[in-house]
């Protein structure tokens, strides 16, 4: 048996429909003052970890700062969106973030892999990026040309060696380096170039400059030459593995200078490797976890979220600070002007002093996280820029 | 002069290591006259045994060192039974027992990959890391260690060979393997009896490698340099194995030490070539038809 539908029921479920209707169209309209901010990284997958606390880092970021007032009297909303950890798919993300969502801005992705490729949609969109850690220098500068649109709050891998470079002579005191380094490698050789450059400027003696391939395992003939030269300090830009085995065989040898390194080297299994060989050495990386200044980040982070936070959350935060910085100065949710104002940026982050340089649209002279070894323990020692 | 002690210590060092590699390759060439180029993936299982032993079943040294060279031993054994002996009973030609080694070897190193992982393993300290002192040289215990042990695993395997009624057996199958089949040789045995020998100095070498550098599936880019010491020195004859390992060791040593590390595989290589050009048969090979 079937029944009609009454005439009164119809009546009420189209006043229903209206009422719903009328309700989300004025609920639009007072939410008018909502700007979109982007952000991608990966989700899922290896670098799913890192993504995730990106993408936490900013959320709360935003909230706290709509509870404060928001920015320009308009609410941050936050768009999240999954690379997979994939070039093609990040492209896609940012196609569908600045065509679809209409992004001001757009934080991410945390890889150099990712980063590269989304510069052309972001030039043909006109909306900026600020990327997270991605450090590879053609992120942002590809055959002496800067892309337009495309910004990071990292510094990039090179810098390291001169951070690494500066340190050893002006804090450290030491006037004679040898370099043992990866040809193979352009992270190695990106190091290489600007620690020798930066420790002759200061007046030091590069003494050795040895060489080997990926895939070497005995770095005796090597640091035999390296020996003979008598530095004060090896320096060692490349991986763990490798370190643990030159630094053991460098001690094999008789060799009892400092050894300093670069974002490679932190690891377990270095320690576990090379406790001995490895004692006293320092490292230079992108920040420390035990550095004062990130301290109130880490608790707010760890309150709300209760989870620790991994390196990624410390630079989405500054990336974040970048973005409202930016927006602020310009005054207004452009793209193109908040565009604009990010080639000027000069904040205080809690990674350090964000200065970014029109022309490579990296944050030059930025303080790096000087690390010691000690006892088996990274330790954090001070901030430093060369 | 410091510096070139040093720098020949080093080289005799490398080279050793190598030797005990290289005289796998030679020992089933002169048998077999082919190649084997499985013999780097045994090399690599032997120094994944040594590590599970050592460092996951808890082994006291020497018994997960001999458990090593065990194992190694079997499975080079296993590999002739599954890989080639199908061949030889097929009187294959000798490019197949190439692609067949070729194929376990790539088999091989998948096979580690895909199971334990491609990430290198570490083995537990077994010896002090304080090197000993001379004057102004320093010789680590490790590689004092892997000296003499690749010395007196190099001295048991000459005598066994040139001293002993087997031996003498796997001479003569070396020489001529149908002959010494009419002679009463049981030639299937000598070729196991070779692979076994080849696989316990190839464990022994595994290990030897994985406790001076670690262990990882791509341990043959290192295996290969001993086959190429090995066609050195004259593919077959095991003095030669050995003495071209010490030269292909001391010269890469030296060229990083005096010249330039970066064109260290582009000198001594070149040098190989050379040599082989003007003595195709290596340094203390014998003449043969095929070399492959």
């Amino acid at each position: 048996m079937f029944k009609r539908p009454k005439r009164c029921v119809v009546t009420l479920l189209c006043l229903v429909l209206c009422l719903t209707l009328g309700i989300s169209a004025a609920l639009a309209a007072e939410q008018a003052k909502t700007v979109k901010l982007g952000w991608i990284g990966s989700l899922t997958g290896d670098q799913a970890v890192w993504g995730q606390c990106e993408l936490n880092t900013v959320k709360m970021l935003a909230e706290e700062l709509n509870d404060a007032g928001g920015l320009l009297g308009a609410k941050i909303e936050v768009i999240g969106y999954d690379t997979r950890g994939d070039a093609m798919e990040a492209v896609n993300c940012v196609r569908r973030l600045t065509g679809q969502d209409k992004v001001v801005c757009i934080i991410g992705p945390n890889a150099s892999g990712q980063a590269i490729p989304i510069s052309s949609i972001l030039e043909e969109m006109k909306v900026p990026d600020i990327a997270t850690v991605a450090t590879n220098p053609k992120v942002t500068v590809v055959d002496g040309k800067t892309k337009p649109f495309n910004f990071r709050v990292c510094f990039i891998d090179p810098y390291q060696g001169a951070v690494a470079a500066g340190f050893a002579f002006d804090v450290l005191g030491l006037r004679k380096a040898a370099v043992l380094y990866d040809v193979a490698d352009d992270y190695s050789q990106g190091l290489t170039e600007f620690f020798v450059k930066t420790f002759t400027e200061k007046g030091g003696t590069v003494v050795a400059k040895e060489a080997f391939k990926f895939g070497d395992t005995d770095f005796r003939p090597q640091l035999s030459k390296i020996k003979a030269a008598n530095p004060d300090l090896i320096f060692m830009p490349y991986f763990f593995k490798e370190v643990a085995l030159s630094s053991n065989q460098a001690r094999e040898l008789g060799i009892k200078c400092t050894l300093m390194g670069g974002d490679g080297w932190p690891s377990e299994v270095l320690i576990e490797m090379a406790k001995e060989a490895i004692e006293g050495s320092y490292v230079v990386n992108h920040l420390d976890f035990d550095d004062p200044d990130v301290m109130d980040f880490k608790a707010r982070y760890i309150k709300k979220y209760n989870r620790q936070v991994e390196l990624n959350g410390f630079l989405a935060h500054d990336a974040f600070l970048m973005f409202v910085d930016a927006v602020k100065r310009a005054n207004s949710f452009d793209p193109v002007a908040i565009k604009n104002a990010l080639e000027t940026t000069n904040v205080k982050g809690i990674t350090g002093t964000i200065r970014i340089d029109k022309d490579t649209h990296n944050p030059e002279g930025k303080e790096a996280a000087i690390i010691k070894i000690v006892d088996g323990n990274y330790i954090f020692q001070q901030k430093y820029a060369p | 002069m410091t510096q070139f002690l040093q720098q020949m210590i080093n080289g005799l060092s490398i080279g050793s290591v190598y030797a005990l590699m290289a005289v796998g390759y030679s020992l089933v060439y002169s048998i077999m006259n082919f190649s084997n180029f499985a013999h780097g993936g045994v090399i690599m299982l032997g120094a994944y045994f040594g590590f599970y032993f050592l460092a996951v079943f808890k082994w006291p040294f020497a018994f997960a060192f001999f458990g090593a060279a065990l194992g190694s031993t079997v499975l080079a054994v296993l590999l002739e039974r599954v890989a080639y002996k199908p061949l030889r009973m097929r009187n294959a030609p000798f490019l197949y027992f190439i692609i067949s080694a070729m194929g376990a070897s790539i088999l091989i190193e998948n096979f580690v990959i895909a199971t334990i992982g491609p990430t290198f393993k570490t083995y537990p300290q077994v010896l002090s890391r304080e090197p000993f002192q001379i004057a102004a040289l320093f010789i680590g215990r490790l590689d004092t260690m892997i000296f003499i042990t690749s010395a007196v695993c190099l001295a048991l395997l000459v005598y066994f060979i040139d001293f002993t009624k087997v031996g003498k057996a796997i001479r003569a199958t070396a020489f001529n393997a149908r002959v010494s089949a009419l002679m009463g040789i049981n030639t299937d045995m000598i070729i196991i009896l070779v692979f076994a020998v080849g696989g316990f100095l190839a464990g022994v070498a595994g290990v030897l490698f994985g406790m001076k550098y670690t262990v990882y599936p791509q341990i043959g880019a290192v295996t290969i340099k001993s086959f190429i010491a090995a066609v050195f020195g004259g593919l077959g004859s095991l003095p030669g194995a050995v003495i071209g390992s010490v030269i292909l060791g001391l010269l890469e040593t030296l060229i990083s030490g005096y010249f330039s590390s970066q064109f260290r595989d582009l000198i001594s290589f070149s040098l190989l070539i050379i040599i082989l050009v003007l003595r195709p048969i290596g340094l203390m090979g014998k003449p043969s038809e095929e070399k492959a």
